[in-house]
Order: structure tokens, then sequence, then C-alpha cells
């Protein structure tokens, strides 16, 4: 008998032991909207994190709607990290709404808008839907400028600070690593592009990139944000630009007929390229996704 | 000694409906305290300009992250939509009318406002829908409908709870049932310029619409699954009939959805739910006696199933499908009565003494129907989507007291009902559509052994959305 409880208590201690560490180590339990914001919780927060990514890398984050798999995920999730800026306007709402978790609600420390760290380009005081999806608070893309990034991988780290402040160090150091890697490739992407003669893009999200660099902006296949490119539109673009040179960049997701008509039309080679990374990508992933829109710029 | 354990004991026993009512409390103030204990407490989160003000001291580029939502408007006020909902119809052969054995309006004496379309143009309604957080505990929504230019219809008034714990929400005031798949989208949501068939004859015009309470709870699951029970008021004539005054509330629901993980490309929802109305009363009057069935109860039962395919690299759109399908059961149980009744010579009502003729009482008969849809819309193409449904009313069963003819029951039998529909739907933005649907109707006859009645029409429905709609839910 008395055998009996040493055994039993020496099985209870051996569970004890195995269960604390995990209890102690127990990750963070982050949504991430997106795979490259899911990327940088990941390279921020190491093993202290455990990320779900909502959205696929390989369509447009703009016209998903919210699934029951997105309500699932963030009922469990302890912090909610998006691009924000009304990005994910059709379905983080609607998912939050579904998912019953007062923690990840807006103007909570379960929310993380990574729009709402940086300074936003393409602010306009007129909002009206008639000038098509319109962001009056600015454009939401900050995931295509690495920069703005490493801030926002600086205030994520922050932000992980809170969940779990014995890590704190762990995270400073890790976001640090991130803009480091960063500002290495910067002057090397710069200088890729030093003589790019310009782009076209389909809609306002590489130019974040663009901008950054300062590669010259020719225009947008869309001719209102969010509006699918018109003949009439192509076809002024065209006259604007007879005579001149640069490539088109555009999304995987986005169409190509467009930029089919542009090389017909001035000979201007077209890219198709990712602008996120896959599901469980990496900081080098995300760095190829830009190696390869400056390569892209380049070519011009 | 022993008797005044006794006493004690009787003392003790008395109290305890008191003692149920100061337990309560304690609990309702921990399930407050506990919503509270859930606030904001980071003072970043909740004071952002005390973090600007520390971050430009700072000057460190680690500020503390702000909580902050990027958004247009100020958050303050109500996001305000209008949407505009027109038709044009035109029914080119044959003449619609209320499918065999769903007689709407029938004898009831809401000299009824009716769904159906009128040939010609015609504003369908005007939605104008308030949306807001009223406080750190509650969000608020209500609907407005005006239906054609002069009916006023609450559609909806509704809070939703922003801070229980555990995965709870509770929703309360006037609110679209969760019941089935289609019930809680109003009209601009649907893939159909019209409502399917079993959700108008079986729970409404509006479907079941309804003021009450919700409960639904989100298990903490990796797959989705929720469950909800509301308490209704029992206003809802599809479900209940009921005259005189009676207590509510009169109706409960129950639902369950469950939504699997499928990845990307897939999603999947799948639905039950069940409803049992106390109450349920109607009567019929002929000229030489009165129909009453009395102390009735009903009670529904339904599945529903979504699936959803998105192609990868889908733009606007395109290749994406939906298949969406529901089936609902329904049976009404009641006392049958007959009065019999002669004319007075002052031309008034004499009714029969007692209960009738005790051969016509026929207590507690119950009878059945059901209806159901299933239908496809398929992304042809960037903002164009094209579909097909198909409907059946009383395929199962369809048993219905209305319009019956001399018999041993108190309902008849009816045939089935069918309705066929295609629909093509171009949205030139977000924020509008246009759609063309043309349908075939094929609807049993009104009484028992008559002459079915088929029918084309052909709609024709505009949808703008003016202002700021907060995004639907899967």
């Amino acid at each position: 008998m008395m055998m009996l409880y040493r055994t039993a208590s020496v099985a209870l201690l051996a569970a004890a032991v195995t269960i604390a560490p995990a209890a102690f180590a127990d990750p963070i339990r982050v949504a991430a909207s997106t795979s490259n914001m899911a990327m940088l919780t990941q390279e921020i927060g190491g093993e202290h994190v455990d990320v779900t990514t909502m959205a696929p890398p390989d369509r447009d984050a703009h016209y998903l709607e919210a699934r029951p798999s997105m309500m699932a995920a963030l009922r469990r999730a302890e912090l909610l990290v998006s691009v924000g800026a009304e990005l994910e306007e059709g379905w983080i709402p609607a998912a939050l709404r579904g998912a019953n978790n007062p923690a990840v609600m807006p103007g909570r420390s379960g929310y993380f808008e990574a729009a709402a760290q940086v300074e936003l380009i393409g602010k306009t005081h007129h909002a009206d839907r008639g000038r098509g999806d319109v962001h009056p608070m600015g454009n939401p893309h900050v995931y295509l400028d690495p920069m703005r990034m490493a801030e926002v991988g600086h205030a994520l780290a922050h932000r992980l600070s809170e969940f779990r402040p014995q890590h704190r160090e762990t995270f400073r150091a890790n976001a640090q690593a991130f803009a480091d890697a960063v500002e290495e490739r910067m002057p090397k992407w710069q200088e890729r592009v030093a003589d790019a003669p310009g782009v076209l893009l389909f809609h306002e999200n590489i130019d974040y990139l663009m901008e950054r660099l300062d590669v010259p902006i020719h225009g947008f296949l869309e001719p209102l944000p969010g509006v699918p490119p018109t003949g009439r539109h192509l076809r002024s673009l065209v006259r604007d630009l007879q005579g001149e040179r640069g490539v088109t960049i555009f999304a995987d997701f986005e169409p190509s007929r467009g930029a089919e008509f542009i090389k017909r039309e001035l000979g201007w080679e077209y890219f198709s390229l990712p602008t996120h990374v896959p599901i469980g990508g990496t900081a080098e992933d995300y760095f190829e996704v830009i190696d390869a829109l400056v390569e892209a710029a380049a070519s011009g | 000694m022993r008797s005044t354990d006794t006493l004690h004991r009787h003392a003790t026993k008395r109290r305890w409906p008191l003692a149920v009512t100061l337990a309560a409390w304690p609990l309702a103030l921990l399930t407050l305290s506990s919503a509270y204990a859930q606030m904001p407490q980071d003072r970043a989160a909740s004071h952002p300009h005390l973090e600007a003000h520390q971050q430009h001291l700072g000057g460190a580029p680690a500020g503390r992250a702000s909580s902050e939502q990027v958004g247009a408007g100020t958050l303050m006020n109500p996001l305000i939509s209008v949407i505009f909902d027109g038709v044009y119809a035109n029914e080119f052969s044959g003449h619609i009318d209320d499918p065999g054995g769903f007689e709407m309006g029938h004898d009831h004496g809401d000299n009824g406002h009716d769904h159906g379309f009128e040939d010609g143009f015609q504003l369908r309604e005007t939605e104008f829908a308030f949306e807001a957080t009223v406080d750190p505990y509650f969000d608020a929504f209500a609907m407005l409908v005006i239906e054609g230019t002069d009916t006023i219809d609450l559609e909806e008034a509704y809070f939703t709870t922003r801070a229980l714990p555990w995965g709870l929400q509770i929703k309360g005031g006037r609110f679209l049932s969760n019941i089935g798949y289609i019930n809680p989208f109003h009209p601009h949501d649907w893939d159909f310029v019209d409502r399917p068939l079993v959700s108008e004859h079986l729970f409404g015009d509006h479907g079941l619409q309804d003021t009450g309470i919700q409960v639904n709870w989100l298990a903490p699951t990796l797959t989705y699954l929720k469950f909800g029970v509301e308490a209704l008021q029992g206003d809802d004539d599809g479900m209940l009939t009921k005259y005189g005054h009676s207590a509510g509330p009169n109706l409960m629901t129950a639902f369950a959805k469950w939504g699997p993980d499928l990845g990307f490309d897939h999603a999947a929802q799948l639905g039950l739910s069940a409803g049992y109305g106390t109450i349920w009363e109607d009567e019929e009057r002929h000229s030489t006696d009165m129909e009453l069935w009395e102390d009735g109860h009903s009670w529904f039962a339904g599945l529903d199933a979504v699936y959803k395919y998105t192609p990868p690299r889908s733009y606007q759109g395109a290749g994406q499908l939906t298949l969406q399908g529901e089936w609902f059961y329904r049976e009404i149980s009641a006392d049958y009565i007959v009065y019999s009744h002669t004319e007075r010579d002052d031309g008034s009502w004499r009714f029969g003494e007692g209960r009738g003729d005790p051969d016509n009482i026929n207590s507690a008969v119950t009878w059945q129907q059901d209806g159901m849809y299933l239908q496809a819309v398929y992304g042809i193409a960037p903002r164009w989507r094209a579909g097909l449904r198909a409907e059946a009313l009383g395929l199962l069963k369809n048993q219905s007291h209305n319009h019956r003819t001399a018999g041993p029951n108190c309902y008849d039998e009816f045939d089935t009902s069918y309705r066929y529909s295609a629909v093509v739907t171009h949205y030139p933005s977000e924020f509008s559509f246009v759609r063309g649907q043309l349908s075939y109707s094929d609807f049993a006859a009104d009484e028992p052994g008559g002459p079915r009645e088929d029918a084309w029409q052909f709609l024709v429905q505009y949808n703008l959305s003016l202002g700021v709609h907060g995004a639907h839910t899967f």
C-alpha cells in the first residue's frame, strides 16, 4: 500500500515536472491577418509565440470574407496582429463580432495594427466613394516597405513584452535583428534601382516600396483604387507614357490583362510577383519577396 | 430538542427561495466583475495620448505600441448606412398565388402586406442602418426599413455584449433569429432577389424576426463550434398564431453551428436548429359553423449547410463557388373544435351552446409541413456572379388547416410546390449591384385536388449602399 502511494506521488511529481515548464513556456497565441504579419510576429516572438495565419498569401486581403475558421482562431487568440488601416475591413470586424473574445477587440492590448504604428502614405482629405475604394486614413499596404516593417517590429516587440515580460529582452533583440537585416539590405536595393526608369503598378500597394527606394511611379492600371482597369484608362496611360521606358509590376493575385495591353502598346515588360511570404515564411522569404520586386523595377 | 431541530429545518426549507435569490446576486456580480476584469488595463491602450507623449519624450523608435484602430470617420458616431433596393417585376406567363397549403394572411385579421412583387417598378425597401459601440460593454445595431414609401418597420434594434468572458455573448432586443443560414441576413445580402419560399412561408415575410434575448457560446476549439439559445416573445406570425393576450416568452429556439477548417480554398458551415412555440391558435368562420384550433403548440427543426470555394489568386470574386441549402420541418398540434351557429333575426351570429357536437371535438391533432432550397452561385468573371436555385415546399409533408374541405381531419393534404430560379448579378463596386432573375413557379393548388398553377416571372433589382456598413459574417 505504502509502495503504491510512493509510486503515485512519484508519478504525480514527474507529471508536475513535465507540465510545469510547458506551462511556463506557454507561447502567446497570436492570430495574424496575413502571412507577412505572421512572419513578422514569428521573427520577433521566436519560440514564445504560436501564430495562426488567417488569410492566404495569394489572395487580396481586401476582398476576403469572415469565415468560421477565422472566428475560431480569434476566439483562442491572446493577440490579433493585422495590417490595419481598413485593409481587412471586409472581414476582421465581422470575424471579431463572431469570435466572442473581448481580449482582441480594438482598443485592447490584444489588438495590434501595423498601420497604427507608422506614418502612412496617401492620406487624403477627400473621401467619397466616387473616388473608388479610398482609404482616407492612408494607404494600408505598409508591409511592402521593409523600413516601416522594421519599425512595426519594434512596436510589436513592445506589445509581446506586455504579454510575457520575462522575454522582453528576446523580443527586443529579435526586433533589432530584423531591423539590422533591413538596414543591411537597403543600400543594395537602392543601388539596384538607382537608374530604374520607373514603374507602372496595378494597385496602390507596391508604391510603398517604390517610394522608399525613390523609383518613379508612372501610374496605376486601376483607374481608381479597387476598380478594375478599363480600356479607356489603359489607352490614356499609353498616350501619356508613349516613348517612355519602364516596367509594369503587380501582385500575383491581380489580373495580367491590363499589363499585357501595356506590353503590346508600349513594349513594357510586366512582372506578376508575390507580395506576401508563403505560410510559415521567414524574414529570408520576406527579403526574397522584396528582392524580386526590386529586380523587376531595376530591369526596366 | 427534537422539535427545535424540526422547526429549524422547517425554517430553512421555507427560506429556500430567498436563499436562491440571494445566491443569484453574487453570481450576477461575479459575471459582471469578470467582464470588468477583461477591460483594458494597460495604459497605452486606454490612453493613446499618454503613449504619444511618452514616445515624444523618449524619442526611441521602440515607442510604446499603440492599440488604436486606424479608420475613417469618427468612431464616436454610429456608422450610418442607407441601402436602396428597387425591383422591376414582370410576370409574363401564368399567375403566382400562394403555394397550396401555405396560405398567408388568410382570415388572420392582419390584412397582410404581401411581399409578392407587383408587375412594374417598386421600391421594395429602403434600409436605414445604425451601428455603434455603446460603451465598453455593449455594441448596438438598429435597422429601420421603409417598405415601399409609407410603411416603416423596425427590422432590428438590438445590443450585443462585447466584454463577457468565457466565449459568451448575449444579444437582446428585436433581432433576426440565428436559426438556419439565411434567416439573419438582410435582403441586400441575398444572392437572389427574393427570400427562399421555406423561409417566407414557415417563418414569415421577414423570416423569424422577434423580440427577446439570445445567449451564444463559441467553444475554444480549433474548429469553429457555436451554440446558442433564444427566448423570444413570439410575435412572429409564421411560427405562432395566437388570439387574445398571453404572457411571453412563447418561442424558444436553439442552434448549433460547426465550421470545419478546410484550408484557405474551402470553407464550410453546418448548422442545426430547432424551436418550440408554446401558443398556437386559429379560427376559421364558415356560414354554418366556426372551426377553432385551440391550446396548440408548434415545433420546428432544420438543417443548414453552406460550402464556399475560392480558387487561389481569385480576383474580385471570379471563380468563387458557393453552395447553400436549408431544410425545415414544422409540426403543429392543437385541439380542434367546431362551433355550430345560426343567424339571429337581427343579422348577428348566435354561436352554438357549449362546444358544439362532441363528435367534432378532436383533441390534440397534429399536422406537419416542410420545405427546402438548394442554391449554387458562381463567380463567372470578376464582379459577376451567376446562380441557380431549386426550391420545394411541402416536400415530405404538406398538411394545412387552412382552406380545408369537409373531412374527418382538421387539416388537409396538399401537393408539393416547386420554384426554380436563375440569377445573374453584376457588382460595379463593393457598394452596388444590379441583378436579373428569372423564376419558374410550379405551385400546388390552394384547394386539395385543384389544378396546379405555374408562372414565369422576370425580376430586375438594383441595390446601392450609401455610407459605412459593417462587414457581414459568413
